[in-house]
């Protein structure tokens, strides 16, 4: 879980020796583009040859090391941590393992003020990159945020290695064995401290020092360089003696190995010129990244081809650019690993080209010649939310190639799916990030599912209600106001109204208006049927969404309405009344059975007298006749006996005598008091 | 699941299987990969065959194909030859499996009377060289060859010595070089009940042992795994699915430290929301499929038995006991006569099904009928189609994937699964997936939308890396272009110099600042000499030199502004003047 190169830390020597220059001198001069014509001595400060100057080792050792953690948060953002320590009298520490102060920005601030160290100083003993060496140990056994992690999550072993990279400058072998023997050492110390009885800190598993011993250009230095070398179980050292100059080079190299990177170039790459913006060239960009975003890629026929760049000893993937041919980034490419990249060289013109073209929102795919002699695009670049990715992609045949259409499979043929209808609760459905869960959310399943109507017929064959949709104008509205989880009186009014006048156009034996255009026009013969169907069909809806005691009151009348149609699904009776079971609650009304003799007696009666009531009364509501007519209806049946034996305007208290079985559940006078309130309600 | 059928061609193979004087060896294997070809052609003939004849050659006789109708032409040419060597084909296999890559859960299928080779060819032999050799370039292809499963359908009776020598020699082939397969062999007869002889009538192996063997092999190894699809409340809106090919376990390392643990997909998926597929990219994905709608189905029955049953059963299973759906499906069906019962009632009545199939009716095959069954698969993949949308989909706990219209070259069109690894970060321009919601989750005010932007990279925000000379000279080069065009161009002139002086003071590198102070001051000196120049510009650059110079100026938070002047500086300083060249020096670093 951590790894050695979770935690590096780079120890800067701030001693006098190196504010010294690295001798490699950078000309300014050829910027005025032509040479100055020699110039009166009016300026009075005459020495021309001051427009070349050279960087310190301090500058050095600075810009190498912080292009080092440049490239590894570019690439493992909040992965991998790099601190600085800078030493002189003593360390500096420059930045924590706290994720606010791993980048750039903070780093740059803080060197600011660090500073190049001061030459006037005197030569001392003080001054001494010990003092950093030792922070760096103590930084090791401090835990980063994930180990603090792990440590609450209840892990007892958390393993902790990490990699010091010390850019110093010694005198010799003597005085870096020394170097070396005191870290040792200090690390033992440390380990003791972070033992049972002191607990301070983590037990550091293993570390990796890395010396860099550099000098100026032109100096021999008398330290010899060494390989990896076992100093101790615990301790691991390499030593590398650089020209200041070279110190980059070597770091580039040395990360390589220390993430596991490999580099890749893009070839090819047509530019227009910095000049000449009529003409392009071709140029190359090389990047770094994972070494895995080429090792995914795989398949025997082929290789990818390597070569090394001039100045360098690492092998670099060259890989061609594919000029894309409108391929927007939403092209899903099938993809078997992503990496995040880095150019080498963030600021040369053809680096910033590139990362340009990418970050603008276009991906570029990456070509492979095969042993065959074909090409195949074995990786994508591509830009998503200001990062830039390689996709390694999956080249070899797949057992899903030439897939059978799913025209061709189960369901393929069925033509009047809903799939407009269906699209659009997609739209509406859409995800997007979130700062926090949402509070109401069960599980991410349950929170779509509650969005997804209730009820949804997959075809246009099986529904009646959606094949009206078009041609019944007030259908939509009443339909989105059956489904209203929070229906209030006004709506419910009018949804009564809505069943009424469908009643009477039943009544009238209108046909109901089907589309001419597909040939699912029904004969008129049908056209009981088709109100038969509408109400059932507009029953189950209304079963599937009822939430509230409204919806259970259009539910009841829409029962009576079909009673009342003469509706009888005799063979059906038994999966209703399973069906019942499943839906109704003890707390629901008791249902008309309109099966039996009496009650479908009484509902044509109650239609009759509705019929009769609304000739003659021209004045009175659709609501009242409704209402008349349920509480008809419902003086017929007895109540709820919860509801009976509460009084009125008080809640009836579900199972008042949960657990006291012997005790009379019923006043048979109050019953009758209050059944007339109660089935006005209902 | 590329497969390659491997046909054993020594002549052993003619031999006459014990007691079953109508087979040989051979006419048992043909119609025992005959039977793995109607199992898999019932299954969808989603597998891609090959086949191969071995002796001490291996032949290839039919590269990998969907067209089982080639494998069941070429099985009947295929002529006995000399001794089997096992070792060759595998070894050809390797190489005829080398198209496949490692993403995809290639198969093998022997055929075999498990001949045990002679020679230096044999297995013994083999063995015997292989020990401690392992590592050795020479076995290499072994390597490759355990990434297969090998499937043995091992022909041979129990009393024959040769055959359970054979077959213990195939188990420690698989053994000894670390190879995933099995042995699909005949349960041996009781022979202890009633003092068998072999010759009396039926032995143990015959076609329906064989077949039993293939039905062993296709339930252990050809299975599509069925999962539920679910994406909302209304049961039409869930149904169960199958993927093809069965995900593999992901071997999940463990959080800190000790045993990996493999992870399954669950038995249900549930729907979660959908994305634009332009949001989702092409992530890094753990595994693709096929997501084929699951219909109730009758088993391939040995003797191509008549499928009406299958075929009538769901109209009415409207079992009314078990069924919560029953009235809804009765609806259903109600309403479909509604719409399609039509002058020929009679005729539908009869037949009780929709009147579009009536008229093909006793034609059409049970595959047709499937066609013509609505499915939630067909469903979504439509609208998923018709939005350019995909689905994503809980496969367990943090473990998502997403679901989508896949077209290929040719234009057909698949629903398709793409397995993520597990986690919630792994799209890192999607965010945690588990923090996904709908609009209406926002708070009032707020706003969202892909992609989630991550933290700046140095490759997005003007860096300043000086490693390589060019780099300093062009960054150099650019303040001077500026600062003879001043004072046009003079905010983007102290916008670069306070670039260059505050990376030179983070990087210690104040040699720069004194080399640029003289580098302003020759400029001005020669722009002065060519009289060509405005009086601010020289001020300007004199006043940076001097700044530049200054020792106060080397704190963090320092900034070298403009020389002020009374009555020039008043309009360039205005907000406005201010503000439209800076946004232009952004843009313009990083192309110029």
């Amino acid at each position: 879980m951590f790894e050695r190169n979770q935690k590096t830390i780079f120890v800067l020597d701030h001693t006098r020796y190196f504010s010294i220059s690295s001798e490699q001198y950078i000309s300014m001069d050829y910027l005025k583009g032509k040479p100055l014509p020699e110039s009166p001595a009016s300026s009075g400060s005459t020495p021309v040859a001051q427009t070349q100057l050279s960087k310190s080792l301090w500058t050095c050792a600075v810009e190498s090391s912080i292009e080092y953690c440049r490239i590894v948060w570019d690439l493992f953002p909040g992965k991998k941590h790099v601190r600085f320590i800078v030493s002189d009298t003593a360390a500096h520490i420059v930045n924590t393992w706290s994720p606010s102060t791993q980048n750039m920005s903070h780093v740059s601030n803080a060197m600011m003020m660090v500073s190049v160290p001061s030459r006037s100083i005197p030569q001392s003993s003080d001054y001494s990159v010990i003092h950093g060496l030792r922070a760096a140990i103590e930084a090791l056994a401090e835990p980063t945020d994930d180990q603090v992690q792990a440590a609450q999550a209840g892990c007892t072993k958390i393993s902790n290695k990490g990699r010091v990279i010390c850019i110093t400058s010694a005198r010799d072998n003597t005085s870096m064995k020394s170097l070396e023997d005191i870290f040792n050492t200090v690390l033992l110390q440390q380990n003791a401290l972070a033992a049972p009885p002191g607990k301070k800190g983590l037990l550091i598993d293993h570390c990796h020092l890395v010396i860099l011993n550099i000098v100026p250009l032109g100096i021999e230095s008398l330290v010899t360089n060494r390989n990896l070398l076992e100093i101790s179980p615990l301790l691991d050292v390499e030593i590398h003696t650089v020209n200041a100059p070279d110190i980059s080079d070597k770091l580039l190299h040395l990360i390589m190995g220390h993430y596991d990177l490999a580099s890749t170039t893009v070839t090819n790459i047509p530019m227009k010129e910095e000049q000449n913006a009529n003409s392009s060239a071709n140029y190359d960009v090389e990047i770094l990244h994972e070494r895995a975003a080429h090792t995914k890629v795989c398949g025997p026929d082929f290789t990818l081809p390597t070569s090394i760049k001039g100045g360098t000893s690492y092998e670099t993937v060259t890989l061609k650019w594919c000029t894309p041919r409108g391929c927007g980034s939403a092209d899903l490419q099938p993809c078997v690993g992503q990496y995040n990249v880095t150019p080498v060289d963030v600021t040369s013109r053809p680096s910033s080209c590139l990362i340009n073209f990418l970050l603008n929102g276009r991906s570029v795919l990456l070509e492979v010649p095969r042993k065959t002699g074909t090409k195949t695009t074995s990786h994508m670049l591509s830009a998503r939310g200001g990062e830039i990715f390689v996709h390694s992609l999956s080249i070899a045949r797949s057992a899903m190639d030439e897939a059978p259409s799913i025209n061709d499979g189960p369901g393929g043929r069925v033509s009047d799916y809903r799939i407009p209808e269906l699209g659009q609760l997609l739209k509406m459905s859409r995800m997007v990030p979130l700062k926090a869960k949402p509070k109401s959310r069960i599980s991410p399943g349950e929170h779509l599912w509650r969005r997804m109507p209730r009820y949804f017929p997959r075809t246009t064959n099986v529904t009646i209600l959606f094949n009206l949709e078009r041609q019944l104008t007030w259908l939509p509205h009443f339909l989105h106001l059956l489904v209203k989880e929070d229906m209030d009186k006004q709506e419910e009014v009018r949804c009564q109204q809505h069943i009424h006048e469908l009643y009477k156009s039943a009544s009238r034996g209108e046909m109901l208006p089907f589309s001419n255009t597909n040939n699912m026009r029904p004969k008129a013969s049908k056209s009981k049927d088709q109100y038969r169907l509408f109400y059932r069909e507009l029953e189950q809806l209304i079963q599937l969404n009822v939430q509230t005691p409204r919806h259970k009151n259009l539910l009841e009348s829409l029962q009576s309405l079909r009673a009342a149609y003469g509706d009888v699904a005799g063979k059906s009776e038994a999966g209703v009344a399973h069906l019942r079971s499943y839906t109704e609650s003890p707390l629901s009304p008791e249902r008309l059975e309109p099966s039996s003799v009496g009650s479908t007696n009484s509902s044509s009666s109650l239609l009759k007298a509705s019929k009769r009531r609304m000739s003659s009364s021209g004045q009175r509501s659709l609501l009242d006749m409704i209402s008349n007519a349920e509480r008809n209806q419902s003086s017929k049946r007895l109540d709820f006996s919860g509801r009976l034996c509460t009084p009125v305007g008080q809640t009836a208290k579900l199972y008042p005598d949960f657990g006291n079985k012997d005790k009379d559940a019923i006043t048979p006078s109050l019953l009758q008091a209050n059944l007339k309130d109660e089935s006005i309600r209902s | 699941m590329p497969t390659i059928i491997a046909l054993d061609a020594s002549l052993s193979m003619l031999r006459p299987v014990p007691g079953r004087n109508e087979h040989t060896y051979q006419s048992l294997a043909l119609k025992g990969i005959q039977h793995l070809l109607d199992n898999l052609t019932a299954a969808g003939k989603l597998e891609h065959l090959a086949l191969v004849a071995y002796s001490t050659v291996c032949e290839l006789k039919v590269d990998f194909t969907r067209d089982y109708e080639q494998i069941r032409q070429a099985i009947k040419k295929i002529e006995p030859m000399d001794k089997a060597c096992l070792l060759t084909m595998l070894k050809t296999s390797v190489s005829l499996m080398a198209t496949w890559g490692t993403q995809n859960l290639l198969q093998l299928v022997v055929f075999t009377d498990c001949g045990a080779g002679f020679g230096s060819t044999s297995i013994a032999a083999f063995l015997e060289n292989y020990a401690g050799k392992q590592t050795e370039a020479e076995y290499a292809w072994l390597k490759a060859l355990a990434h297969y499963h090998l499937n043995f359908i091992c022909l041979g009776v129990h009393a024959d010595l040769h055959f359970t020598r054979g077959a213990a020699l195939h188990q420690q082939l698989l053994d000894s070089a670390a190879l995933k397969g099995q042995l699909f062999m005949p349960k041996p007869l009781k022979t202890t009940e009633n003092g068998t002889d072999v010759s009396h009538n039926k032995s143990e192996l015959g076609r329906t042992a064989l077949f039993e063997l293939i039905e062993r092999l296709c339930e252990s190894s050809y299975k599509s795994t069925e999962v539920t699809l679910k994406c909302g409340h209304y049961f039409r809106l869930e149904s169960p699915v199958l993927l093809w090919p069965p995900p593999k376990p992901y071997e999940q390392p463990a959080t800190y430290g000790g045993e990996p643990t493999l992870r399954h997909i669950e038995q249900r998926i549930d729907v979660c929301g959908f994305l634009a597929l332009s949001d989702i990219g092409s992530p890094a994905t753990f595994s693709r499929h096929w997501v084929l709608a699951k219909l109730e189905r009758e088993k391939p029955s040995r003797r191509s038995g008549s499928l009406t049953a299958a075929a009538k059963s769901p109209k009415l299973s409207l079992d009314t006991g078990n069924n919560p759906h029953f009235e809804l499906e009765k609806l259903e069906q109600d309403i479909r006569d509604f719409f399609t019962k039509e002058p020929s009632k009679e005729a539908a009545e009869e037949s009780g099904d929709d009147a579009d199939v009536v008229v093909v009716k006793h034609t059409a095959t049970p595959a047709q009928q499937e066609q013509q069954k609505d499915t939630l698969c067909v469903l979504l993949h439509g609208a998923l189609k018709l939005e350019n949308m995909a689905a994503l989909v809980l496969l367990g706990e943090k473990w998502f994937g997403f679901m989508y219209a896949y077209s290929d070259i040719k234009k057909k069109s698949n629903f398709v699964l793409n397995i993520l690894p597990p986690g919630s970060h792994v799209i890192p321009w999607l965010g945690d997936l588990e923090l996904l919601g709908f609009p209406d989750d926002l708070a009032p005010g707020e706003t969202a939308s892909f992609p989630v932007r991550a933290e700046r990279r140095s490759y997005s925000q003007s860096s300043v890396v000086w490693i390589r000379q060019a780099s300093l000279q062009s960054d150099v080069q650019k303040v001077l272009r500026h600062a003879k065009k001043m004072p046009d161009k003079t905010q983007h002139f102290y916008k670069e110099l306070n670039r260059i002086r505050r990376a030179a003071l983070a990087l210690g590198f104040v040699e720069l600042l004194e080399a640029l102070a003289l580098l302003l001051e020759k400029e001005c000196a020669q722009l002065t000499m060519n009289g060509s120049v405005s009086s601010e510009c020289t001020l300007q650059l004199q006043h940076a030199a001097t700044e530049l110079r200054k020792t106060s100026n080397r704190d963090i938070k320092s900034t070298i502004v403009p020389l002020q002047k009374a009555a020039a500086t008043s309009v360039e300083n205005s907000p406005v003047a201010a503000a439209a060249p800076a946004a232009g020096a952004a843009a313009g670093y990083l192309y110029n």
